[in-house]
């Protein structure tokens, strides 16, 4: 037999009922559809917190004061906690050949008021280098001008927020707001950034580090960024920074931490959740496998006489079992297709909805989704199929099973 | 060829169990029919002429005896070996037709051949004459429920004689027909015989057996005595 003739033979009994069929393949289609949109929600997840992390810059090594015990009893609990200070940022600055730049970070929060009114921001001191790694550039005016950390003008960059609420349509460059009580002189706004793990651009202050660590009254940085050359540079400036500190410190009082590996533990978090998602909508799959199954035993006793007819024309097992698989097979391909397409178009209306999150298909798992669903329908249909091939031909004939 | 062996059973017994009980179907029936002979076969039901009709089609196996079928015993061969057996050699036609009710009747007379794997275009070609042959060259395209009783046995019998079959087996071809409708099914069944086909034919029609040039008689799994036809 040949195999155009069994499938236009599969086809031909496929479409004999349509609403069966039809429901059959629905069934399909929806898990395929699950699995698909679960997985590209992951997968987009995925993009979605790479993207967060690139935007704030890369290649960085950030440097917190206390040592975070990663592991053993008390996991997760800062313990010593000497300062990391300016001095620190300027020997890491003109020891360490794998960094670029180094940008030390005070933070507090304070209200800033201009003209009667006033908004509750983060305050974040720092330097020029800050915009550089953190990849910020200026909407008007100008960022924080280089020159001695330690000192500084009470000038403030404002985010796009800040000045929408306090200024409103008039011009905010040159003019005083007061923060925390003293008076800086806005020299810049920000670009509007949005969100980034969790930190609002647009609701923040930069002021020069030594005025911040001043108007808290701080004796140490709240954190210090530093960016090496290149990815590849990484390990370098780790070690490196590891060295300076300890030796300046005495002591490895201090932790580091690479965007790159809060990155991968983010991304084997999000796959372990992708996996287990489509886990549970593989379960829609298994049901609807279940669907064709039961689909194909009614088949086959309805269709017992023919079976008898076949074997009596010189059918033998091996295509009695091929018809009735391919049967199976084809429901379960009319449903992948199906499920694709109602994936796919879904996905389109998802990401006219929600812009952030970009759906893409991902090829290996609409390959995989594909490959599950044909492999079910195998698998269901094999029972009916063999029950099909062992009827015996004289009972068979008379109809009976 | 004609008058030599086709096909002979030797002592064959055929027993069902239904329950506890054993139904002798066949018991100890021997017989060889010679090419081109028609023979049929008459009993009343339960007198094991299906069973036997069944046996000789390869449908259904012996339980004890031996089938030599163009000079090879068959009784012993594997179930795909009786499917090849069957499709290149036996025609089948029964009482109740067996038409595939979703299919046209040249899509029916086709399945044989698709079985055989043979070539579409070889195929369409062998429908069209088979159908032909019997009168329904202009109702291909018809399916089973658009045709008459008379006309769906017709469909039959080309199915069974698409593939040139050794011998034509048929189970009661008359029983769902009037008698007019019969008597044409007969008269076609009488011009295969006469172009040299072997048929064994089981029939409750004392009139569809005449035709025949050899008549036997079942009784409770065993023949008569063969009597004049």
């Amino acid at each position: 037999m040949k195999t155009a003739d069994v499938l236009s033979l599969a086809r031909e009994s496929l479409r004999l009922h349509r609403l069966r069929t039809g429901l059959t393949v629905l069934a399909v289609a929806i898990g395929v559809t699950a699995v698909l949109l679960l997985t590209s929600l992951g997968e987009a997840t995925k993009a979605y917190v790479t993207h967060q992390f690139v935007g704030v810059g890369t290649n960085l090594v950030v440097i917190l004061p206390g040592r975070t015990e990663t592991f053993g009893v008390g996991a997760g609990i800062t313990t010593g906690i000497r300062d990391v200070t300016l001095d620190d940022c300027e020997a890491i600055r003109h020891r360490c050949s794998a960094v670029v730049d180094v940008a030390p970070v005070s933070l507090g929060s304070a209200a800033i008021e201009y003209g009667g009114r006033h908004r509750d921001v983060r305050v974040l001191g720092t330097t020029d280098a800050y915009a550089r790694v953190r990849v910020l550039h200026a909407a008007a005016g100008q960022l924080l001008p280089p020159g001695d950390p330690r000192r500084g003008d009470q000038v403030a960059v404002i985010g796009s927020t800040v000045r929408r609420e306090l200024f409103g349509a008039e011009n905010p460059l040159g003019k005083s707001v007061r923060i925390a009580r003293a008076r800086f002189t806005v020299i810049g706004v920000l670009e509007p950034r949005g969100q980034s793990l969790g930190f609002d651009f647009d609701e923040l202050a930069l002021v020069p580090v030594g005025v911040g660590l001043r108007m808290f009254n701080q004796s140490g940085l709240f954190r210090v960024m530093a960016q090496a050359a290149s990815a590849e540079d990484i390990p370098a400036a780790i070690r490196q920074v590891r060295a300076v500190l300890t030796e300046r410190h005495k002591d490895e009082d201090f932790t580091l931490i690479t965007q790159d590996a809060m990155l991968k533990s983010f991304r084997s978090v999000i796959d372990a959740m992708t996996l287990a998602l489509a886990g549970i909508a593989a379960i829609s799959l298994a049901v609807a496998g279940i669907g064709i199954m039961n689909v194909m035993l009614v088949a086959v006793s309805e269709r017992t006489a023919e079976v008898g007819l076949l074997k009596a024309l010189g059918a033998d097992r091996g295509q009695i079992l091929s018809l009735f698989l391919t049967e199976a097979i084809m429901l379960s391909g009319m449903g992948a297709l199906a499920g694709l397409a109602l994936g796919l178009a879904l996905m389109q209306v998802g990401g006219l909805l929600f812009p952030a999150l970009t759906l893409q298909p991902s090829v290996i798992w609409i390959a995989a989704v594909v490959a599950l669903s044909l492999g079910a329908g195998a698998l269901f249909g094999l029972s009916p199929a063999r029950r099909a091939a062992s009827l015996a031909s004289v009972e068979a004939l008379r109809g009976r099973r | 060829m004609n008058g030599e062996e086709l096909l002979r059973l030797e002592d064959v017994t055929r027993v069902y169990r239904v329950g506890d009980t054993e139904v002798r179907a066949l018991d100890g029936v021997s017989l060889q029919v010679r090419r081109g002979e028609f023979v049929a076969l008459m009993g009343p039901s339960g007198s094991g002429k299906s069973t036997l009709l069944n046996v000789l089609g390869l449908l259904d196996v012996p339980t004890s005896g031996s089938y030599i079928l163009e000079g090879r015993a068959v009784q012993g061969l594997a179930e795909d070996a009786l499917a090849h057996v069957r499709r290149h050699k036996i025609g089948f036609i029964f009482q109740a037709y067996h038409l595939v009710p979703r299919m046209t009747a040249a899509r029916n007379v086709e399945l044989p051949l698709i079985l055989a794997g043979e070539e579409p275009a070889a195929r369409r070609d062998k429908v069209h004459r088979a159908l032909d042959s019997v009168g329904l060259g202009g109702r291909a395209h018809h399916r089973p429920d658009q045709l008459s009783g008379g006309e769906r046995q017709r469909v039959a019998i080309a199915r069974a004689m698409v593939m040139g079959p050794q011998i034509l087996l048929a189970d009661e071809p008359t029983g769902n027909l009037d008698t007019r409708t019969g008597a044409e099914i007969v008269a076609l069944i009488r011009r295969l015989h006469a172009g040299g086909l072997t048929i064994v034919l089981v029939t409750h029609d004392a009139g569809v057996a005449s035709n025949a040039s050899r008549l036997l008689r079942m009784l409770d799994g065993r023949f008569l005595p063969d009597g004049p036809p």
